[in-house]
Order: C-alpha cells, then structure tokens, then sequence
C-alpha cells in the first residue's frame, strides 16, 4: 500500500503529511481512460488510510452532490482546478464546513484566484490552501510562474505547489498527458524557495502501471530524495527571512 | 470678503451626509470603489470599518499616481483591496470647526475634499469644496 511507503518516508523526515487520492477522476482526456474506484469505495479506503497511519485525508470531488459524503470522510475537501472558479462547486465545498484545497486553474491569473476565495469567505469557508499546479499553458506544456505563490499568499491564506502536475504536458500523448518528470526536483526547489506552506505530490511504486497521470507521478524510489530536497530548502529559507527580513526589497507602494 | 456671520458657519452645516458620497470597507476590489467613485461623481473614497470609523481615503490623484508608477497589470490592480492603496493619515476636519477655516485648510493643502471626523475617528460627513465656496459666497 502506498500509504504504508509514504509513513515510512515521513516519518523518518520528520516531515507531517496528508494522504491525498481521488475516488473519481472526471477530468480525463479520454472516455477510456481510467476514471476511478467510485466514491463509495474510495472514501471507504481515505477512511481506512486515515484510522490505520492517522493522518489526515483529502479528496477532490467534481459534482456538488459528491461534497457532503466527502466532507464527512476526509479532513479538508479539494476543489479540482478546471473547477475552481465554479460557484456551486465552492459553496459545496465551504458547506462540508472542513477547510478546503483550492487548485489554481492554468486560466486563472494567481491575482484572480481571489476571487474565488472571496466566494468560499462568502459561504463561511475561512480555511483555505492555495495550490498552483502549473500556471499557464505554454510551449505545448505548463509553464510555472513563482510569482504565483507571493501573489496568491496575499490573499492571507497559506499556499501550495503541486510538483508532479506541474511538469504535466497536457494531452500531448494524443488521448493522455505526458509529461517531463526529470524536472519534478527542479521546480520543487525553486517553488519551496521562493516560499511555500506545503508541497503536493503524487507518487507511485510502478508508474507505467499507474491508472492514472502515469507520465507524471514521481516514483516513490525518489520520494525521500525530493523531501529532503525541498526540506534543506525551506530551512534555508526561513534562515533567510530570520537574516534579512520579510521579503521587502522593491514593497509595492 | 466673507461676512461675520459666514465666518461662524460650522463644517457641519455644510457638509455631505453619510449616504451622500462614497464610503466602503476596506477590502472592497480597487474597481468597485472607483465604481462608487463614479456614482457619486466625487473624486474621493473614503475607507471605514463597521463601526465608522474612518480608516483611509483614496483620491482620484492617489490613482493617478498609482497608475504612472505601479507595474502590474491593471487586473491585478483593479481586483488589489483598496485599502492597499489609500492614504491612511488623511487631513480630516471636525464637525464644529469654522467652515472659513477648513476652506482655507484645503487651499493650503490643495486638496477638494475634507473627510468629517469626530474626536474618535468616527466619519460623519464629507466637506466638498464647491458646496463649501457655495456657501461662503452665500453668506
């Protein structure tokens, strides 16, 4: 079980985690392309993740009926990114009352995504991660702005990069997304410099075997590599800011 | 030459209403509060929070300098908190202050508009420079 693998690893990083799968993926780039186990079956796996490794769980959902049963199950609820800016979607997730994971769309300005928070404050929803996931789409691929993540944190929420989306290379293998998985340490590293509250991530033992994103989760062999990357990274960081200040060169004025 | 009796004309005789230009809380979108600029034709904002409480005051020349200067894209700008941008020690002037003197206030500092506050910070009206010049004229 992956869980079991991911423990192991963060538990000896020291690194505090939550398990994230989806139930049911409706974002696919073809009908034959495996869309999940179903959300009955999958919130009973998040359930049993979460009572035997006690960590908390997250899942996304796409249709506002699939929030209540989420919400019941998992410790926050995520908002997939072709759907972030959907008010009933939003207001489904700030209903379960848990806090929610917003992804940024790639047609969403990191400014813009205000706006959607303002709808999740609208709905009593005052818990919220902001997660890029690839910033725009460009060069036939996703092109990350780091300047997302200062943008985004104005908003007063922590925010989030998700490292193997992120060198997805959306339907370029015809009916499935590639991607260029040699750059996942790369963007991490500058992401977690630039200034993150948390790192997302899929990863997988077997990725040609995987169901899903295959071009672009990290084999789990390189799992603890990129943690202790991105660890030595945001230490230096926080060493940074504790020497030199908030970043205030240039305040906007 | 203004008579005695113009010289004892308070701020508050001739000062705006509360409903009668625009005021907004603080993380209003930049746009909607130059929306309510515009519905009300007046050249200044005023910032308070829910208990009145005047916070800032954004002009049409704090916007014009914003525009020359700040380097983002006006998306950015128009969706920035108006807070962000606002002079937050605005020249205020008491309701029971002598309206020749608070007319004389604004030509020293070359300004139009005069946020109202009481000895709280609370706002209680706007003293705009053609009504004042109205009335000082009337007298």
């Amino acid at each position: 079980m992956m869980a079991d693998r991911i423990s192991t690893i963060c538990t000896r990083l020291n690194v505090p985690w939550i398990y994230k799968s989806c139930y049911d993926k409706d974002c696919r780039s073809s009908p034959d392309s495996f869309h999940g186990i179903g959300l009955e079956k999958g919130l009973e796996i998040l359930s049993e993740v979460r009572r035997e490794f006690g960590v908390p769980v997250v899942s996304d959902f796409s249709v506002p009926d699939w929030a209540a049963a989420t919400g019941e199950v998992c410790d926050l609820v995520q908002v997939p990114a072709y759907l972030c800016r959907q008010t009933t979607i939003l207001k489904a997730a700030a209903a379960t009352g848990r806090p929610v994971h917003l992804k940024k769309g790639q047609y969403m300005s990191p400014w813009n995504m205000k706006n959607s928070v303002r709808k999740l404050e609208a709905a009593g929803c005052y818990e919220v991660l902001l997660t890029d996931r690839g910033t725009f789409l460009g060069y036939n691929m996703q092109v990350n702005d780091m300047t997302c993540f200062p943008i985004m944190a104005q908003t007063g929420y922590p925010v989030c990069f998700d490292g193997t989306h992120s060198i997805q290379m959306p339907t370029s293998m015809g009916n499935i997304s590639g991607g260029q998985r040699e750059f996942i340490p790369h963007l991490v590293r500058a992401a977690t410099a630039c200034g993150i509250n948390a790192l997302f991530m899929e990863t997988h033992d077997n990725p040609p075997a995987a169901l899903s994103d295959a071009n672009t989760v990290l084999d789990i062999q390189y799992l603890e590599n990129i943690l202790s990357q991105a660890q030595i990274v945001h230490t230096t960081r926080l060493e940074i800011l504790e020497k030199f200040g908030e970043d205030n060169v240039h305040p906007p004025s | 030459m203004s008579t005695p009796q113009a010289e004892l004309t308070t701020v508050s005789e001739v000062a705006l209403a509360l409903d009668s230009f625009p005021v907004v809380e603080p993380r209003t979108y930049l746009k909607v509060a130059l929306e309510r600029m515009e519905q009300f034709r007046l050249g200044v904002v005023c910032i308070c929070d829910a208990e009145d409480t005047l916070l800032g005051v954004l002009t049409d020349g704090d916007l014009r300098r914003k525009v020359l200067h700040i380097q983002k894209p006006f998306s950015a700008l128009f969706s920035d908190d108006v807070i962000i941008h606002s002079v937050q020690s605005a020249t205020t002037v008491a309701p029971d202050s002598l309206l020749t003197d608070a007319v004389k206030l604004m030509g020293e500092k070359r300004i139009w508009d005069l946020p109202v506050t009481t000895s709280e910070g609370k706002l209680v009206g706007l003293l705009h420079l053609h009504p004042a010049i109205e009335a000082v004229l009337n007298q």
